[in-house]
């Protein structure tokens, strides 16, 4: 069964936002979304959120989803992890065939975290990976070991840094966007060698939700869809310790997955764009290559900046670049529209201390496999 | 919900759990790996034939682990699988196969391992106070409540509503605790009677210790897999035959809580995909969610889709619920008997119905031929209601399985009677939050520091709304601008009369707080707020009593729901001119936009486990010690009850092969120069990935040099000793 993304919302990306509570903000870009996809919000199934109890705050964050969704008495539920794992999840709800169309909206308020090393320490193993130093010390392990395993260099990793902010300057949504040169990112204030201050992506706060639907009910509805044509999700080991660091295992697992669904056996020829983890500068060539995904001037990966443009936004991170890359396959991306494409593959990583990936597939078009 | 069919049907073809303690020795993913291994061997599969894995478990604050389902990715098989964790609070065990189910119906997959796990112990000072911060952070937390609070209130509204007596609902902890008796996993089975209910101390009236099912550590597993691979695996498949489920508003002071609509619909989608209209008459097991005794009678009105409740009084009363009756409920000995684990309780009870179904239930085994049954849980701020129905070709007689003959030394589970009797690491977390209130939350809290109840109205659909919002939720989130001073009066819709703190403790002696659910006058039916009553006698409080609001002087109002101090009863002549009054809202600047500080006060004691117990006595005494796997014959390090791509069993103890600690060779380092909560270090502090020869895998610690630059790839290290048990010990020195 066909799904269909309807319409996506997006509010953010901003450094903070205050005069803006969680539940506006993410009212906002569920209304957004629903007027993308021509819809009015009790049509909807129901809805599936992606968050975390530490960073909403609550210890129960399940409970506070239904309300700013206009979902309430759906059948709604919580996937904690990344948008594209709940979009993942959502797509296998309804190819059940007993769900038609549902929400799935995924928030970060990460400037209303006053203590976020603290939340980020909190998610280390507390027998053994618990140490009294910032938890970034796996990204400086990882970091090393992909270096010496892959190749590249630390000024291949400071290059991604600057490009990525800058090609951001033409989007309207990425607060971090800027100038800045490799030179300076390597000697940048180190935070645990040879990741330095720049490699970092910066929190922020924003809100995605996006509308997906079985197609017979989309298609007569949908101002401009676009459809989902593969879904993939892994993890590697939770065991650091016998974890192979220098790769990304979840997003080689998670990409054959979405590329078996899609048809997709030469990824860097069939598609047009990728949309990997930039959260850590390293992680977004680790990525590519578990994508095997090679566009050796980088112009069709991450255009909107990605994470170190636009900012950490924690279980949204893959939400905002599967905005971006709707609006590209739509045309209507703007500034930082890459030419024509048809066809683009979004990752996304959970983040330290994790090897957990998603990768999803979108077409322009439907595509029969 | 769209079809009255199930597509690709999905069976229950294994399960697995390991017994239900109040404090389990082993850590969250041992546990985790203990009811994977088992549910695989009862289904006859390997983890070759599992294509996705799918986890249930609730709140991380009773692990104490933030990304909770990360940390459990080896435990729950799901290493280099598919992988997701769902959701919805106390409702995520029946949840749990509702995902599943997901995955298998959808045709994405064949089979799924579906694991719940609980270790709800290392939350401290006790488990009930990860509940403290459930509630909405702004407008209710500061009133320092718990779960057994709102329990109560919704219990004595139950009562109030269903003309219960507190005797007739002890009866179902009765049958529970005796039901669990027979079952190889309870926690605290026994043969009680209804006056030992009735003396057991009461917590927050009505609700008393015996009423309450207790906190656990446990987890269960089950296999689900399409039909053709349980008709082929299994000789008596048990199939999910409906599914539902339903989250209600999180402004639950908005609604009557004497029954749950949530769980109705749910169980409403449930029986349409299953083709059953007739619940009372077509299903032969019943395993409602049961944390609290009335909580499986609130559930079984919804479940027979009767809000008369006559036919559930009427069970109860005459006996009809035992296991010989015509509606056996909770023959397993539920969260009351067997114990409370939350997402494990939900899975335990899919369990007991594929046991059941498939005539292996032993001698929980009820008199019915069973052919149907349901199961069911609720959760989230009693909100949600998560409903499985399950059908076989009836229960095969004279079964003789692994699960028919049970015993509880057969499962994995540790009891300790507390943490520091082994190995332990405690943690203190700095959370710290400042919540931004909004265009409308701001004005709600200004009301309150003027003495004022602040509502927003919806044009659209005319409700009162408190606290105000800036949207409406029951009209596609449509903007709402008027907003309203309401009178800060109201009336008592439930009570309860508290004895207890947050966190579980009690209150000083004669000390009674208590909470009422009070619908503000002119809000319109059931809209109002939680508070305190206060200047009355406990046993004066009466639901429907009208009261009033007394503030703070104003000079001690801060924008707080504490500037109102409790609501009293109303005198004569107080109940004139109560008319909301039309408001200017605030205007958002940076001066009055302000954030609502808060943060959550608790600390967590975690077991080392049956590998940490190992790793840890070995360092004391300098010594390393990897397990070796019987199926490789590799040698993992550090020590593991389980090998994460096979799941195999091993025993850090008994499979120990000592390790030279004093032949490491540093595989990866990094200088790091913050601290754990990211402020700058004076000096970097060197962290190392040390491998040892012959074995798989490593150790992760500190490396003690006086400089950076002295740490390479390649570099000879050996362990240090150290008698403390943690990370932070772990440290190694240089071999010159």
């Amino acid at each position: 069964m066909n799904v269909v993304v309807m319409g996506v919302g997006f509010c953010g990306s901003f450094p903070m936002s205050g005069g803006v509570s969680y539940r506006e903000l993410i009212a906002r870009a569920a209304s957004m979304a629903y007027a993308d996809a021509g819809i009015e919000a009790w049509e909807l199934d129901g809805a599936v959120s992606c968050e975390e109890d530490f960073v909403s705050g609550y210890a129960i964050a399940d409970e506070y989803v239904p309300d700013q969704l206009g979902v309430q008495r759906k059948s709604v539920y919580t996937v904690p992890g990344d948008f594209l794992q709940g979009l993942g999840s959502a797509v296998m709800q309804i190819q059940t065939g007993q769900y038609k169309m549902l929400v799935v909206e995924a928030y970060s308020k990460a400037s209303n975290i006053l203590s976020k090393e603290e939340v980020l320490r909190f998610a280390f193993d507390p027998i053994w990976n618990r140490l009294g130093v910032s938890p970034k010390y796996l990204a400086g392990l990882e970091m090393q070991q992909f270096l010496a395993g892959s190749g590249y260099s630390e000024e291949d990793v400071a290059q991604i840094v600057a490009m990525n902010k800058e090609r951001a300057i033409g989007n309207p949504l990425a607060p971090f966007a800027n100038h800045l040169a490799p030179s300076d990112v390597l000697s940048a204030r180190p935070i645990a060698d040879p990741v330095t201050e720049p490699m970092v992506a910066r929190p922020a706060d924003a809100a995605i939700a996006v509308v997906v639907a079985a197609e017979d009910v989309a298609l007569p509805k949908a101002r401009k869809p676009v459809f989902i044509s593969g879904t993939g999700w892994a993890s590697g080991n939770s065991v650091v310790e016998r974890r192979d660091l220098a790769i990304s295992e979840a997003t080689e697992i998670a990409a054959e997955m979405a590329y078996k669904e899609a048809g997709i056996t030469d990824p860097s020829e069939e598609l047009d764009g990728v949309y990997v983890s930039d959260l850590f500068a390293h992680r977004q060539l680790m990525h590519l290559d578990a994508m095997r995904y090679i566009d050796d001037s980088f112009n069709t990966v991450n255009p909107d900046g990605g994470s170190l443009a636009m900012g950490d936004l924690f279980e949204a991170n893959g939400g905002a670049r599967f905005y971006d890359a709707v609006q590209q396959l739509r045309g209507e991306a703007g500034a930082h529209q890459i030419k024509n494409p048809k066809r683009i593959g979004v990752q996304a990583w959970r983040g330290l201390p994790t090897d957990t990936c998603a990768v999803v597939v979108v077409d322009a078009e439907r595509r029969t496999v | 919900m769209t079809s009255k069919h199930m597509g690709n049907r999905v069976a229950v073809i294994g399960a697995g759990m390991t017994r239900f303690v109040r404090r389990a020795q082993e850590t969250p993913g041992e546990l985790a790996a203990a009811a994977v291994q088992m549910a695989l061997d009862d289904a006859g599969l390997t983890m070759d034939d599992i294509d996705s894995v799918c986890l249930g478990t609730a709140p991380d604050a009773f692990d104490g682990i933030h990304m909770n389902s990360e940390n459990l990715i080896a435990g729950c098989g799901a290493t280099r699988k598919p992988y997701l964790r769902h959701y919805v609070g106390g409702g995520t065990g029946i949840m749990s196969p509702i995902h599943g189910w997901m995955h298998v119906a959808s045709g994405k997959f064949k089979n799924c391992l579906v694991v719940t796990e609980e270790k709800m112990s290392p939350c401290s000072p006790h488990p009930a106070g990860a509940f403290l911060s459930i509630f909405d952070h702004t407008t209710e937390q500061p009133l320092e409540l718990t779960l057994i609070h709102i329990f109560s209130i919704e219990m004595c509204r139950f009562m109030a509503k269903y003309g219960y007596s507190e005797e007739e609902i002890a009866q179902v902890s009765v049958l529970c605790k005796k039901n669990a008796l027979n079952h190889p996993a309870a926690q605290i089975a026994k043969e009680i009677t209804v006056k030992d209910v009735m003396d057991s101390p009461v917590l927050s009236w009505p609700v008393k210790r015996l009423d309450i099912s207790p906190t656990s550590d446990a987890a269960c597993a089950i296999v689900l897999s399409n039909e053709h691979i349980a008709r082929t695996h299994c000789k008596a498949p048990v199939f999910i035959d409906g599914v539902g489920f339903r989250l209600d508003t999180a402004y639950w002071n908005t609604r009557d809580l004497a029954f749950p609509n949530y769980v109705a619909m749910a169980a409403a989608d449930a029986y349409r995909m299953a083709g059953i209209t007739k619940p009372g008459e077509e299903i032969d097991v019943w395993e409602p969610y049961d944390p609290f005794d009335y909580k499986a009678l609130h559930h079984m009105n919804a479940l027979l889709q009767d809000k008369s409740g006559r036919q559930t009084r009427e069970l109860l009363n005459s006996g009809q619920f035992a296991r010989n009756g015509t509606h056996p409920m909770c023959p397993s000995g539920g969260a009351l008997g067997v114990g409370n684990p939350i997402a494990a309780t939900g899975l335990m009870k899919i369990a007991e119905l594929y046991f059941q179904l498939s005539g292996q239930a032993g001698e929980r085994q009820v008199s019915k031929n069973a052919h149907r049954g349901i199961a069911q849980a609720w959760g989230d701020l009693m909100q949600v209601g998560t409903v499985v129905v399950m059908g076989s070709e009836g229960a095969m007689p004279n079964r003789n399985t692994r699960w028919t003959k049970m015993k509880t030394e057969d499962l994995a589970g540790t009891p300790l009677k507390d943490a520091s009797d082994v190995r332990h690491v405690e943690d203190r977390p700095d959370f710290r939050y400042a919540w931004d209130n909004g265009f409308a939350l701001t004005t709600y809290l200004d009301g309150l520091k003027a003495g004022k109840i602040r509502a927003s109205h919806c044009a659209h659909c005319g409700r009162m709304m408190i606290p105000a919002r800036a949207f409406c939720e029951v009209c596609n989130l449509r903007e709402v601008t008027d907003y309203y001073d309401m009178p800060d009066t109201g009336t008592v819709k439930t009570f309860t009369l508290s004895n207890i703190h947050w966190d579980s403790s009690f209150l000083p002696d004669g000390k009674v707080n208590i909470f009422a659910v009070i619908e503000i006058d002119g809000a319109g039916e059931d809209m109002g707020l939680i508070h305190k009553l206060g200047e009355v006698d406990p046993k004066d409080v009466k639901v429907d009593m009208k009261v009033k609001a007394v503030w703070k002087p104003e000079a001690e109002r801060t924008g707080n729901i504490l500037d109102c101090m409790y609501f009293r009863p109303m005198k004569a002549g107080e109940d004139k001119d109560l008319k909301p009054v039309r408001v200017k809202p605030t205007e958002l600047d940076v001066a009055s936009g302000k954030a609502f500080p808060g943060k959550i006060p608790l600390f967590y004691r975690y077991t080392a486990g049956l590998a940490g117990e190992k790793f840890y006595g070995d360092l004391a005494k300098g010594k390393l010690s990897g397990t070796r796997c019987e199926e490789t014959g590799e040698v993992y390090l550090p020590p593991t009850t389980f090998a994460e791509d096979s799941m195999a069993r091993m025993d850090p103890q008994k499979d120990a092969v000592e390790v030279d600690s004093a032949n490491g060779m540093v595989i990866g380092y990094t200088a790091v120069y913050e601290d754990r909560s990211g402020h700058p270090l004076d000096e970097p502090r060197v962290i190392v990935q040390v491998a040892y020869p012959g074995t798989v895998g490593s150790v992760i610690g500190t490396l003690d040099v006086a400089s950076p630059e002295e740490a390479e790839i390649g570099m000879a290290v050996k362990l240090v000793p150290a008698g403390e048990t943690g990370p932070d010990n772990v440290k190694f020195k240089p071999i010159k």
